[in-house]
């Protein structure tokens, strides 16, 4: 009996089969050819059936009436308009796609690639290429086009996919009159509002109206301005910046005359001084090109020769800072001290203005300097020498003078001449000095001369200086706020805006080159109606409904002509950038006798002691606290302390135990005594200059290694109140205590203990490698240039290298100690399967004959060297972003528990209160061959692929932490909560929702009511990529994803796995990476960068002698010191008592702490390189001091 | 406390209120060894009948608990229901909720796991290893400490089970055929703690449960004997008509599995408790030696070491031989007729086994250190000397020399021998190297994860209040069952007890303490199918007239 079993027909369809209908088939005479029962059967519905050519009901529609048509598509096209959810928003006009081989029709499930540029926030512009499922921008890489990123992509751009779908954004417009309190209002509410509130301007042509901008290079902003200016010309405008280099600017104008930009060509110093310029680092425009610049200075492999030499000065330690050849810890006085002084070597060797020369001999010496008159000699010597080939850099706590005086060096010593340092003329906005401009505009208001202000995307009230008076201004006024993310500021206005994010709005962005690149939306403004920048000046400027597509074409048509427009605009769309924009750089003439002037008019102050520190104030990573509601940002270390989720004030651990603020007196104890590691809390006071009162703060108080005695650093960006679920109250508000006079610095400050203990997030609790040098390998030119290229046959085909022979990287570390692999049992991995014959056949366990593991198609392999990583830690964003990683939270990460799959380690050399290196591990999963993981799972939830990958099968792991705890490298991540869930703040989501009186615990809430909890932040997913629940381990696959993605491309394209061009695709971390550290690609490829990389001599596998055989290997760091300073180490093979006590084994913690290990590890009698067994006797006499 | 007893005399001296028969054999009193080894003191002192034996352990099955019991049973029962409850909030919120973070995978979980099964296997080395050498001395104390193997082994089973990540795919562990062909990695030694866990478990109770059999049978019919002379005894519930007696039958009945002292009964019996001996014998080698797997082949300093399975299971029959005496002695004095049974000299005997297995372990502790400085290997050396003994740079220093006094030190007090005749002070240094036991665990699982290759990636462990609490409601749930067991199971193997008495030989008749010759009796009554034969005879003969006494001097008071 068949049933009709649809709801919908059920009972009403007449159903034709039923075999009690069947008529009798006895009495057909004859043989008769028939299709069915019921043919023969001869039924009428059979009948029926075989006269219509379709099925009963297909031609229904057409006998319907027109007016059931209608309906009919009237309900299809609202259906359509009902499925526009988020996900399927796409921008009204068009954009083009990235690359041309893609149908302009999107391919469900898989991504389209489109350019657009990341306007940084103070200037300068970031070419970007946003991968974008269905219309949804997931993941931000760089633009290989754009001159300065070329590819690459800064930590912040990275995050910018989290800014955008960050669940706090503001949504609507809201009104805050007075009087009655917040209101929600509509666009049209503002527009009818504004449109009669601006025209009282009109009058006063301006007057009376300040309107303040976040800085910005775009020519299209530019325009608006001009547009807003031409109608109010009378009103103030003020671009800014809270963390703008204004000694820079100032300097370049007591220099040039006229405000410059250096724009540094890295790639062709040898001999590099920075004086507190963190060019590696965050805060500058030009991070990117400088750290690809200068990984090519410091490439050995090609040119060991031209190496370049980094000298740093600086206080905080920084990227460049670890980079440094010869790093000197100096307060920012004693820097001012050390650049005068090498001025002053310089200038009087290469002769030159007379006036400048004894203006800088009048400077006094300080008696408290911190370096000696041998660093300055070296220095200036090596200044002196690479004439044309070397730069001195100023930081921004140096003075204008300095900076204008270091302009004057590199004129003197042919940086200038030789092309290393270009300058690039600055606009007046990106030159304006926001300290002091703020402080006039408060003054105004205060004053009763402006009546209106209008802020663009700036948050003035959290960061302006202390003492500019700017939040009673921002009180008494009528405000507007436009921003995307909720702001102090927009909460404070009388009006507050929902701005639209770079992702979702039309723009430009001009880069430090000038080079123009298009700013084009990936999505429709998720909250619309909103407005971008340029959109509400052109509003403000009395356009009725702007539009910012037309706003930038119109603006481009004055640039380029409107008959080029079309084409370019297509062109530039496509590729991201306008080409031929950039400038030709300048290279103004140096005003000698203004600079001795300004250096004549400011002596140097003295340094500070323990009562009266010094304070310099650095940009984390959250930049100037815009970025606070970054998660992955918040979640990213700090370079020097690895401090995550906070900004404690940094000290050096004598200062800190000096001023009785250590836990303990061995630094150590600051991580080992609770589970979540305390800071002790101290009052800050910050003494001011103009008869103003102290300024005051309590802030926790953290150790680390590498800052100069008696200096204090503060990280700006943190503390903010009004901000997001993520950054809302997180760290402490530094803003408090800077104030125009210390802008950068400050001196005379007292750190007074006060009760209280803080809770530090820090992800790695230990500063010294405890003598374990073969982890981090380091070694001096002079050593690489004369073994570099050698290696060193051994007996036997020892720990899956594929040759006897260990290379020079190799003999640096522990397997040029260990005996002869002997072993009871023939381990196969031993016969070199680094190197299988791919023509050889054995029999796997099933009985086929294949060729050996690991030798044929494409075996994937990744190199990271040591030497280019900067640690500026945008693997671990960019992978976070890619794999979807989840952030767990300040307390979560305080326990160790943080979830990125990507982290470099960091480790200080030398002593604790000297260090004289830092050095920088990036460790992801390096995918050994023969994983210790793998083995010991006991339901086979972590495999090896056949390519190579030790990949997880997160559905059938059940989170034993078996395979966490036998790997070493410590690479795998365990959800130990459900983190996705996770408010990323150390509560969980879900407690908000619930009614009142709900379960606390966010397991017991209903997955169902769970999921419903955040609709737009789990659009930054990448739907490639699992999103891992609780209880489950995860680790880096080297993007499995992307393989498998490029593996169906080669199938497409017909390109034999084996034949996979070199660079067909790259991983998330090395696609970011600014100074091409990290190269993947496939081993078997002789031809591939890595192979090359990894076939070189300072390629070597962490803890290789293990036998774990890793895919990812590094690259030995070399340094490149200066004899005169240090004695660079002749032989690296040498081990125990030939350094000197400075030299490069670890043991920093503490005097007693980690010195028994090193010299029990690495004693002379150990380095036993002939084929003599662990066991046998000769080992003994060797230990026992024979020579062998 | 009212008794079942055959005479006012026996009562008494079951009560503890007269010294007995005064039967006492001169200088071996309290049964400790003496100086002369021609006159080992017996294994039953007091010169105690087959009846009275049975009287002693049936007696505090049958009869109401001292007041001391209800307290430490509700005590008990108030930690054990902690376990559900933190497992619980475990289970629902996740692994988290213990101190565990990236570089330390496991801490207290495993910890507790390998320490309760370390101390799970004293009971099935008394009763399987200790039978085939035929140490009579065992009888005493095998059923106990069986029991408590038993106990401490569901006590490990839940740590494993409860600390993975995803509770709810545990199954995966288990081969089960499926349509997917995926099986367990049988590469995994954590695969092989299944298997070798659950064997042990299973063979272990069956150990237990068949030999306690006959002693069931005997419970059996001594309620059952109640049962019909009393038909109005004392009711389960009141109001119902259900009599305490008649549930006693019936239990006991189902478990004794039809058990009827025949000849016949008692042949298969002792051949298949010699065949679950010899069964028993390598497991309890194998299950810790298995354990020491998780960290033996795994390649962390300080877990890779060879020497792990020998010193494993070294250092568990330490334990479980703490772990016994911790419990027993005070059950000793708790039911003071046992003292009579539980002799100075097991007390003795065990305490030189610990004395004996502490030193084991003290060899395996120095060898690490050896074969780690003659490794060469300076992350070993560094696991060894910098992570657990130097105070400046260890931070779980204190938990290393914890486990060194404890299981080092403090055992070597039993080389005095006024020191291993002293329950007290035996209990003490029980107790000591219990903690030691602990200790040593989570010496050799902590501090070798939590600073291991990379100096990056050190980090602390700090157990949170869950971590503690779970663990204090295991040992909750483990003094729970134990106290329930001596409650209603007979304590000691009777039947087994009793063919190791003088009167189980043939010729034993002399009542007046001569008992140069045990020995020799007990090996022969102990190898003899018919020395259990008779004695079963004796037992129901005992069992009868206890029965009948009782009815004059009790039966008002119940």
């Amino acid at each position: 009996m068949s049933q009709d079993q649809c709801p919908s027909t059920k009972g009403k369809k007449e159903l034709p089969v039923a075999a009690r209908d069947l008529p009798e088939l006895a009495g057909r005479p004859g043989t008769k050819v028939w299709r069915s029962v019921e043919e023969v059967a001869g039924t009428a519905h059979f009948r029926d059936f075989v006269e219509r050519e379709f099925p009963a009901g297909a031609s229904r529609l057409l006998e319907s009436s027109r007016r059931d048509f209608v309906k009919l598509m009237g309900a299809s096209l609202a259906l359509a308009g009902a499925a526009t959810v988020p996900g399927c928003r796409r921008p009204e006009q068009k954009i083009l796609t990235y690359s041309r081989n893609v149908p302009e029709d999107i391919i469900p499930g898989k991504p389209l690639f489109y350019a657009t540029t990341f306007p940084l926030p103070g200037g300068g512009a970031e070419g970007l290429v946003v991968e974008t499922h269905e219309g949804r921008p997931t993941k931000v890489e760089g633009n290989p086009l754009h001159p300065v990123s070329q590819g690459k992509s800064g930590k912040y751009a990275q995050s910018a996919i989290l800014g955008l779908y960050a669940p706090d954004r503001l949504k609507f417009p809201v009104y805050h009159p007075p009087s009655r309190g917040k209101l929600t209002a509509t666009w049209d509410d503002f527009k009818l509002w504004a449109g009669e509130h601006f025209e009282q301007f009109d009058a006063t042509r301006g007057a009376g109206l300040a309107i303040i901008v976040d800085k910005k290079s775009s020519p299209t902003f530019e325009a608006m301005k001009s547009r807003v200016m031409a109608r109010w010309p009378r009103a103030e405008w003020l671009a800014y910046s809270p963390a703008d280099a204004q000694n820079a600017g100032e300097g370049s104008r007591i220099a040039f005359g006229s405000a410059m930009r250096d724009q540094l060509r890295l790639d062709k110093a040898r001999v590099i001084v920075s004086v507190g310029r963190d060019f590696l680092g965050t805060g500058e425009a030009d991070t990117l090109a400088h750290a690809r610049q200068f990984a090519i200075s410091r490439n050995v492999d090609s040119n060991a020769s031209t190496m370049s030499r980094l000298y740093v000065a600086e206080a905080q330690v920084s990227e460049t800072g670890g980079q440094a050849d010869h790093r000197f810890a100096l307060s920012p006085t004693q820097q001012a001290a050390f650049l005068v002084e090498v001025a002053r070597g310089v200038m009087d060797a290469v002769g030159g203005n007379a006036s400048l020369a004894a203006a800088l001999a009048n400077q006094p010496t300080l008696t408290n300097r911190g370096f000696t008159d041998s660093h300055v000699d070296a220095v200036v010597e090596d200044l002196l020498a690479h004439n044309g080939q070397a730069v001195l850099l100023a930081g921004p706590s140096m003075g204008p003078q300095l900076h204008a005086v270091a302009h004057a060096v590199n004129r003197a010593i042919g940086a200038v001449d030789a092309g290393v340092v270009a300058y690039q003329p600055m606009s007046d906005d990106e030159a304006s000095a926001s300290s002091i401009g703020i402080r006039t505009l408060a003054r105004l208001a205060e004053s009763g001369a402006i009546q209106t202000a209008v802020c663009l995307n700036a948050n003035p009230l959290y960061d302006a200086p202390a003492d500019a008076g700017f939040a009673s201004v921002w009180e008494d006024h009528t405000t507007v706020t436009l921003t995307v993310a909720p702001t102090e500021t927009a909460a404070g206005s009388t009006w507050s805006l929902n701005g639209q994010h770079f992702l979702e709005s039309w723009g430009d962005a001009r880069a430090t080159d000038g080079t123009i690149s298009p700013v084009q939306p990936m999505i429709a403004p998720l909250y619309a109606p909103a407005m971008s920048d340029i959109e509400f000046l052109a509003m403000l400027s009395g356009e009725e409904s702007p539009d910012g597509y037309d706003l930038v074409r119109e603006t481009w048509s004055d640039l380029l002509g409107v008959g080029n427009l079309e084409k370019a605009w297509k062109r530039a769309l496509h590729d991201g950038v306008v080409a031929g924009t950039a400038r030709a750089p300048a290279k103004p003439a140096v005003n000698a006798s203004r600079i001795a002037e300004a250096v004549a008019a400011r002596r140097l102050a003295p340094a500070g002691d323990a009562d009266a520190l010094e304070l310099e104030f650095c940009m984390g990573n959250l930049h100037d606290g815009r970025y606070a509601n970054l998660g992955w940002l918040q979640e990213l270390p700090e370079f020097a302390s690895r401090v995550a989720w906070d900004n404690p004030a940094l000290v050096s651990p004598k200062t800190a135990r000096a001023l009785g603020l250590m836990i303990g007196d061995d630094p150590n104890e600051l991580y080992t005594r609770d589970q979540m590691p305390k800071a002790r809390m101290a009052r800050l006071v910050v003494p001011q200059t103009q008869a103003q009162p102290d300024r005051v703060m309590d802030i926790a108080v953290w150790v680390c290694p590498g800052i100069p005695d008696n200096t204090v650093i503060l990280h700006l960006g943190y503390g903010r109140e009004v901000c997001g679920r993520v950054g809302t109250g997180v760290g402490f508000n530094t803003y408090a205590v800077r104030t125009a006079d210390t802008l950068d610095s400050a001196r005379g400050c007292r750190l007074e203990r006060i009760r209280g203990r803080y809770t530090i997030a820090s992800t790695q609790n230990h500063w010294s490698l405890e003598g374990r040098t073969a982890i981090v390998r380091d070694v001096d030119l002079p050593a690489w240039d004369k073994y570099g290229k050698k290696v060193k046959p051994v007996p036997d085909k020892i720990y899956g290298e594929p040759v006897a022979e260990l290379n020079f990287a190799e003999r640096l570390g522990e397997l040029a100690h260990t005996p002869k692999n002997i072993s009871a049992y023939d381990n196969p991995y031993n016969a070199g399967p680094g190197d299988p014959d791919p023509d050889q056949r054995v029999t796997d366990h099933l009985g086929r004959q294949r060729p050996p593991e690991f030798a044929v198609g494409p075996q994937w392999g990744m190199t990271i060297d040591l030497n280019t990583c900067t640690g500026c830690g945008v693997c671990t964003v960019a992978c976070q972003s890619e794999n979807n990683i989840p952030i767990v939270g300040k307390n979560e990460v305080a326990k160790g528990r943080e979830m990125t799959w990507m982290r470099v380690d960091r480790y200080f050399t030398g002593d604790t209160d000297t260090p004289e290196s830092v050095l920088l591990q990036p460790v992801g999963c390096v995918q050994c061959e023969n994983a210790p993981c793998e083995v010991v799972c006991p339901v086979n939830a972590t495999i090896h692929t056949e390519d190579g990958l030790n990949a997880m099968a997160y559905n059938r792991c059940i989170g034993t932490r078996y395979c966490a705890n036998n790997c070493p490298y410590k690479v795998r991540r365990f959800n130990f909560f459900d983190y996705q869930q996770a408010k990323f703040n150390g509560d969980y989501l879900g407690e908000s929702i619930m009614p009142l009186g709900g379960p606390k615990n966010v397991n017991l809430i209903p997955p169902r009511l769970r999921e419903q909890l955040d609709e737009i932040s789990k659009m930054r997913m990448n739907p490639d990529v699992t999103v891992r629940g609780r209880g489950v381990m995860e680790k880096c696959t080297y993007c499995v994803q992307r393989i498998n993605r490029a593996r169906n491309e080669m199938k497409l394209q017909d390109i034999v796995p084996d034949e996979m061009p070199d660079g067909f695709f790259e991983v998330a971390c090395q696609q970011a990476c600014p100074s091409n550290a990290i190269a993947f690609g496939n081993i078997l490829d002789e031809n591939a960068e890595m192979t090359k990389h990894r076939e070189g001599g300072r390629s070597y596998a962490v803890l290789g002698y293990l036998n774990t055989r890793p895919r990812t290997t590094h690259l030995v760091k070399v340094r490149n010191p200066n004899p005169k300073l240090r004695d660079p180490i002749a032989d690296p093979f040498h081990h125990g008592g030939s350094h000197k006590s400075e030299g490069d084994h670890g043991g920093a913690h503490g005097s007693d702490h980690g010195d028994g290990s090193h010299a029990a590890v690495f004693d002379p009698g150990k380095k036993v390189e002939d084929a003599g067994y662990a066991m046998s006797l000769r080992v003994l006499g060797a230990a026992a001091g024979v020579n062998v | 406390m009212t008794t079942i007893h055959p005479d006012k005399a026996t009562a008494e001296q079951l009560a503890g209120m007269s010294k007995g028969t005064g039967r006492d054999v001169e200088g071996v009193g309290d049964g400790s060894l003496v100086e002369d080894p021609s006159r080992r003191p017996p294994l039953v002192l007091n010169n105690r009948s087959f009846g009275e034996i049975t009287d002693i352990v049936c007696g505090y099955a049958e009869n109401k608990p001292g007041l001391w019991f209800w307290p430490l049973l509700l005590f008990a029962a108030s930690l054990a229901g902690l376990l559900p409850v933190m497992i619980g909030y475990l289970v629902v919120t996740g692994v988290g909720v213990w101190g565990l973070n990236n570089q330390v995978g496991w801490a207290w979980d495993i910890t507790n796991f390998v320490f309760w099964i370390g101390i799970g296997h004293a009971g099935t080395l008394i009763s399987a290893i200790l039978c085939i050498f035929k140490q009579n001395w065992r009888t005493a104390v095998n059923r106990s400490a069986e029991a408590m193997t038993i106990f401490a082994v569901m006590c490990a089973g839940i740590f494993p089970g409860v600390h993975v990540g995803r509770i709810w795919f545990a199954w995966f562990l288990f081969p089960i055929p499926n349509s997917n062909a995926i099986w367990p990695n049988f590469k995994s030694p954590l695969l092989w703690d299944v298997f070798a866990v659950s064997t042990y478990a299973t063979v272990s109770l069956l150990f237990w449960y068949m030999g306690m059999i006959p002693d069931l049978a005997t419970l059996r019919d001594r309620a059952d004997r109640r049962m019909r002379q009393f038909p109005d005894g004392p009711r389960l519930i009141p109001f119902l008509p259900l009599r305490v007696d008649r549930v006693r039958a019936t239990v006991y009945g189902f478990f004794s599995l039809g058990w009827r002292f025949s000849s016949r009964h008692w042949h298969r019996y002792e051949a298949a408790y010699l065949i679950l001996a010899g069964i028993s014998t390598p497991l309890v080698l194998s299950v810790h030696s298995i354990v020491s797997f998780d960290f033996a082949t795994s390649i962390l300093p300080g877990w890779h070491t060879t020497i792990f399975p020998p010193y494993f299971v070294a250092g568990a029959i330490f334990g479980g031989f703490a772990m016994v005496l911790l419990l027993l002695i005070p059950v000793r004095e708790l039911f003071p007729n046992f003292k009579d049974i539980l002799t100075l000299r097991h007390l003795e005997n065990m305490a030189k086994i610990i004395l004996a297995t502490g030193m084991m372990v003290g060899f395996a502790y120095a060898m690490e250190f050896f074969i780690a400085w003659y490794g060469g290997n300076e992350y070993e050396l560094y696991a060894f000397l910098g992570n657990r003994v130097n105070p400046q740079t260890a931070p779980y220093w204190w938990a290393y020399w914890t486990m060194i006094f404890c299981n080092v030190l403090t055992p070597q007090v039993f080389w005095i021998r006024k020191i291993r005749q002293n329950p007290l002070a035996i209990w003490i240094v029980a107790a000591f190297v219990t903690v030691g036991m602990w200790f040593e665990r989570f010496v050799i699982i902590v501090t070798s994860l939590h600073r291991a290759f990379l100096p990056g990636e050190w980090q602390m462990f700090w157990p949170t209040p869950v971590d503690i609490l779970t663990f204090v409601g295991s040992i909750g749930f483990f003094l729970f069952m134990f106290l329930l067991f001596l409650k209603f199971l007979p304590v000691f193997a009777m039947a087994e007890l009793k063919a190791v008495m003088p009167q189980a030989s043939p010729h034993a008749h002399d009542d007046d303490g001569d008992h140069e010759d045990s020995h020799g009796h007990e090996i022969q009554a102990a190898s003899q199918g018919m020395g259990y034969a008779a004695e079963g005879g004796a037992d129901q003969d005992s069992g009868q007239s206890s029965g009948q006494d009782s009815s004059n001097t009790d039966g008002e008071a119940r």
